[in-house]
């Protein structure tokens, strides 16, 4: 016996009024027509790994959560290869899963069967141009990589995602944000031209100036309209960098400062990392002494934070006048503890500034958050909403977990670009959007899904009250795709994803 | 008998029971690429007694794991708005459900289509004879067709139902150590039935039963009666059917058709579940998972898909899979005990319909006549000595912010 559903619609039209889908589960793929889309890519001398040793090692993303299991993997080696198994998986109608760092939390880089396609076998930078300031590298290296090589001409990115072990292509089909992302934007907005395959197989060429529909589809894309095999970014000289901490007890005034601080473009780089709610650390740093000296003349009196030390008496008065609380103050202290020398590792550091920034601000911070899983939950916010959302949500985190951290930055909008349209920048930003994740501090607890979900169902909920968006809305969270841009605006997209990609095979369930 | 058994191949993971939490466990298991077997001892589709009115909770989980229900999986009426609940003070409270109406779903056929869904490799007619644990993987022995045959896998899930043969594999004499409920539905042709057709109907009354319901199915009405599993079901039915008459106007012919189920009322309330040993887990009612108002659908989905993730969970990570599933079934525990405990009911709305709420709708003086209906209605089930229990494990609840594991088997 087999049912028959319409997938447009559902029994009992009236039932779960105001609580549309919350949760994403995709179905593993069937496996049709597997055999002869393997048969035809041998037949190019494209080999297939289905060794299930092997394809074990693909069954999960950064997050953890969400686990699945590709029916083989292909390791990239160039865009023709890429655009061979783009046109047999159309003909074939097979699902291709595309995994850079694999750095998603939501299942997006997760094939549910089918083919995952590892972009890391493309990880060769390819010119680095010192008078252009740019360098075209292939899309599957990681940012680490990048940042090494440019180094070894004097050279430097410019904003990378937090996370530096994500690749530059998932990452320009993300955003990709950073403390620079207050002064330069996201990582994708740094895309000078890319090298795309598009779903149906061609090999496209595209930048502002060519083909430009397709390169603002592809950024902040969430790879939906094509694979970026190569990218031309921009870069500047490198320069050490002074780093500077302020302490807040309020995460009010810590985000009003925030904001004000970003909106007066008063520092290269800001953002905010908070241990629980008590204590709020406002990051600030500098290319050069001429910045730095300009925030300590023009800004410094206008912030709330505190020094160190006077952070330190005021929240040791504040523990002495609560005893009840002696656990909180001590996991304070011995993150502090960890933590800070972290953030200044002397190995990094030469005369008081930072050397290497890839490693301070990725590397050796990534290891205090990561875990087996992870669950980071965001909004993305104008610069009205922002205060608000983020008390919010940290009340949710309250409620759901005893130790968090929240990230929060401002994000440079480079005008109304047709990339931002369906992405993390929250249609009512104007010159600047800011994102704050809500991150649990999971310490190798073991949670279920549901437990997660539900807290990431009440953060991503306050967006749909507030308006705002979110950088994790693919894979399981997709149900908030609808809830959050409209249908006019979703039905717009899918039928231009119909279009590019009429077998709907390219990371499916991840948008549509 | 074992060793002359046909050898069947090897899967990840045998689930034994066709029903929601089997399908959903098997949803997460295929999903991660798991082989994964269930065996369900009737032909399919199999019809299964139940109300059908799962929670708006359940419901969300079927439409976000399974895709939309086709048609045949549900009743008519489709969909049912909430619960009211009667006192034997005649006053009556109605309790929208959260989110809007939802599904009455038609167990034959939802159960089936879930399992198509789920993509696991089904064998039905195929009845479970024994589990052995082996320490790396674990033999069953199951019989189809005076056959049998033998199964290995490197877990086994107890997906079972109340009256669980994998329970009773793992913990001998077990089921004589708990209460048995009886449940019985009768269909009945209507005369004439003023009850509200879109809700379920509850009542909360020590005379008529431990668990007596009424609701509206394919143009009939149900009437449904629990008791202890020995009771003569069909005259408290009689009973209960008088009194409807008596009270509510309802005027029903006689019934044509019953159909009745044996259940473990209780484990959730006392917080006394029972999740298995060794490379062997228990999930849904056959742990003991039921909701307030014998709701057990939803719960039987996610406690499914729990031992579905903490067994992917084992697989990838060689994790002992009892410590795994048992740290994350705690949520799942928290949600259904929840419902049960005073001091959540009170301070706390732990169920998808406003109970609070709609008491406050009252008057002073009607609140205090239904307090002291839910008290009559609690009396009964003073022979069960769960009161302490009761009280025990919510102080519990709220001291440590869990319900104590130590007293899960």
């Amino acid at each position: 016996m087999s049912y028959k559903t319409d997938g447009s619609k559902h029994i009992g039209k009236d039932s779960l009024i105001g609580i549309p889908r919350q949760q994403t589960n995709p179905s593993r793929w069937s496996g049709k027509g597997w055999d002869a889309f393997v048969g035809e890519l041998g037949s190019s001398g494209i080999d297939v790994v289905t060794e299930p040793s092997k394809l074990s090692l693909y069954r999960s993303d950064a997050g953890g959560v969400a686990t699945g299991s590709c029916h083989g993997v292909v390791i990239a080696r160039s865009s023709e290869m890429i655009a061979d198994i783009m046109r047999a998986a159309q003909k074939h109608r097979i699902p291709v899963t595309v995994k850079g760092g694999g750095l998603t939390t939501e299942g997006e880089s997760v094939a549910f069967g089918g083919l995952q396609l590892d972009m890391r076998g493309m990880s060769k930078v390819i010119n680095i141009d010192r008078e252009d300031l740019t360098v075209r590298t292939e899309a599957g290296i990681y940012w680490h990589s990048l940042a090494e090589s440019l180094r070894r001409y004097g050279m430097d990115y410019l904003s990378a995602p937090l996370n530096m072990t994500s690749s530059v292509g998932g990452t320009l089909g993300v955003g990709g944000i950073d403390v620079n992302s207050p002064r330069l934007g996201c990582s994708a907005d740094q895309a000078v031209a890319l090298k795309v395959v598009t779903p149906r197989g061609d090999i496209v060429e595209c930048s502002e100036e060519d083909n430009r529909d397709l390169f603002e589809l592809v950024l902040l894309g969430y790879g939906q309209f094509g694979i970026i095999t190569e990218a031309t970014l921009r870069i500047r000289p490198f320069t050490p960098i002074t780093m500077h901490y302020f302490y807040y007890s309020s995460l009010r005034e810590a985000m009003e400062d925030l904001k004000m601080l970003t909106r007066e473009d008063a520092a290269d780089y800001l953002g905010i990392l908070t241990m629980l709610d008590r204590a709020i650390n406002l990051l600030v740093a500098f290319d050069s002494d001429e910045r730095e000296k300009m925030f300590f003349s023009n800004w410094r009196n206008k912030i709330r934070g505190h020094g160190e030390m006077g952070f330190a008496v005021r929240t040791a008065a504040h523990y002495l006048l609560r005893p009840w609380k002696l656990r909180e103050a001590l996991y304070l202290l011995d993150r502090k503890r960890t933590l800070l020398p972290a953030l200044s590792p002397s190995h990094h550091i030469a005369s008081g500034k930072i050397v290497d920034r890839s490693v301070v601000f990725s590397r050796a911070v990534w290891r205090f958050w990561g875990g087996r899983q992870m669950v980071i939950p965001d909004l993305a916010t104008s610069e009205d909403k922002f205060v608000d959302a983020i008390l919010k949500g940290n009340e949710v985190c309250k409620k759901y977990f005893d130790h968090y951290t929240l990230y929060c930055v401002g994000i440079k909008l480079h005008g109304k670009l047709p990339r931002y349209e369906l992405s993390c920048i929250p249609p009512d930003a104007q010159d600047f959007a800011y994102g704050c994740e809500f991150e649990p501090m999971l310490e190798g607890k073991t949670y279920s899904r549901d437990y997660l979900q539900s807290f990431k169902n009440e953060i991503y909920d306050i967006g749909v009250e507030m308006g705002t968006s979110y950088y994790r809305f693919g894979g399981m969270m997709k149900g908030y795709i609808r809830r959050v841009f409209g249908d006019e605006l979703v039905d717009r997209y899918l039928k231009m994803k119909e279009k590019a990609d009429p077998s709907m095979i390219l990371n499916r369930d991840v948008i549509f | 008998m074992a060793t002359s058994a046909r050898y069947h191949s090897h899967y990840d993971v045998i689930i034994v029971g066709g029903s929601f939490s089997g399908a959903a466990c098997a949803k997460r298991l295929v999903d991660s690429g798991y082989s994964t077997l269930i065996l369900e001892h009737k032909k399919l589709p199999r019809h299964k007694p139940c109300s059908g009115i799962v929670s708006p909770r359940g419901h969300r989980f079927l439409l976000e794991n399974f895709g939309p229900v086709p048609d045949e999986a549900v009743h008519s009426p489709k969909t049912c708005r909430g619960v009211v609940f009667h006192y034997p003070s005649m006053l009556s409270m109605p309790m929208d459900f959260h989110y809007g109406p939802t599904l009455h779903l038609n167990r034959k056929y939802s159960d089936h289509w879930a399992l198509l869904q789920s993509g696991a490799d089904v064998h039905e007619r195929t009845h479970l004879e024994s589990v052995e644990d082996k320490g790396t993987s674990v033999e069953v022995i199951a019989r189809t067709e005076g056959e049998h045959i033998r199964y290995r896998a490197r877990y086994v899930m107890g997906a079972d139902g109340p009256n669980s043969t994998v329970v009773r594999s793992v913990y001998p004499g077990y089921e004589k150590t708990i209460p048995w409920f009886k449940v019985k539905q009768y269909f009945h042709e209507r005369i004439d039935c003023p009850l509200d057709d879109d809700y379920f109907h509850f009542w909360v009354h020590p005379d008529l039963g431990f668990y007596t319901w009424s609701h509206l199915r394919n143009e009939g009405q149900i009437v449904g009666v629990g008791y202890g599993a020995g009771d003569d079901l069909n005259k408290r039915h009689e009973r209960v059917v008088s009194y409807l008459e008596e009270k509510h106007g309802v005027r029903l012919k006689p019934t044509e058709k019953r159909e009745g189920s044996i259940n473990n009322f209780g484990l959730s309330l006392i917080n006394r579940y029972v999740f298995g040993k060794g490379n062997i887990i228990i999930t849904g009612q056959a742990a003991g998972f039921l909701n307030i108002i014998a709701e057990g659908m939803s719960c039987a989905l996610h406690s499914g898909a729990i031992a579905g993730e903490a067994t992917v969970d084992a697989l990838r990570y060689n994790n002992s899979i009892q410590d795994t599933y048992r740290k994350m079934i705690s949520s799942e525990v928290k949600r259904c005990s929840d419902q049960w405990n005073p001091f959540k009911i009170i301070f706390g709305n732990p169920h998808e319909a406003d109970f609070m709420a709609a008491l406050k709708r009252h008057s002073r003086s009607d609140r205090r006549r239904i307090i002291r209906d839910i008290w009559s209605f609690l009396r009964p089930w003073g022979k069960y000595g769960w009161g302490r229990q009761i009280v025990t494990q919510a102080v519990f609840r709220r001291l440590i912010d869990a319900y104590a594991p130590s007293r899960w088997l």
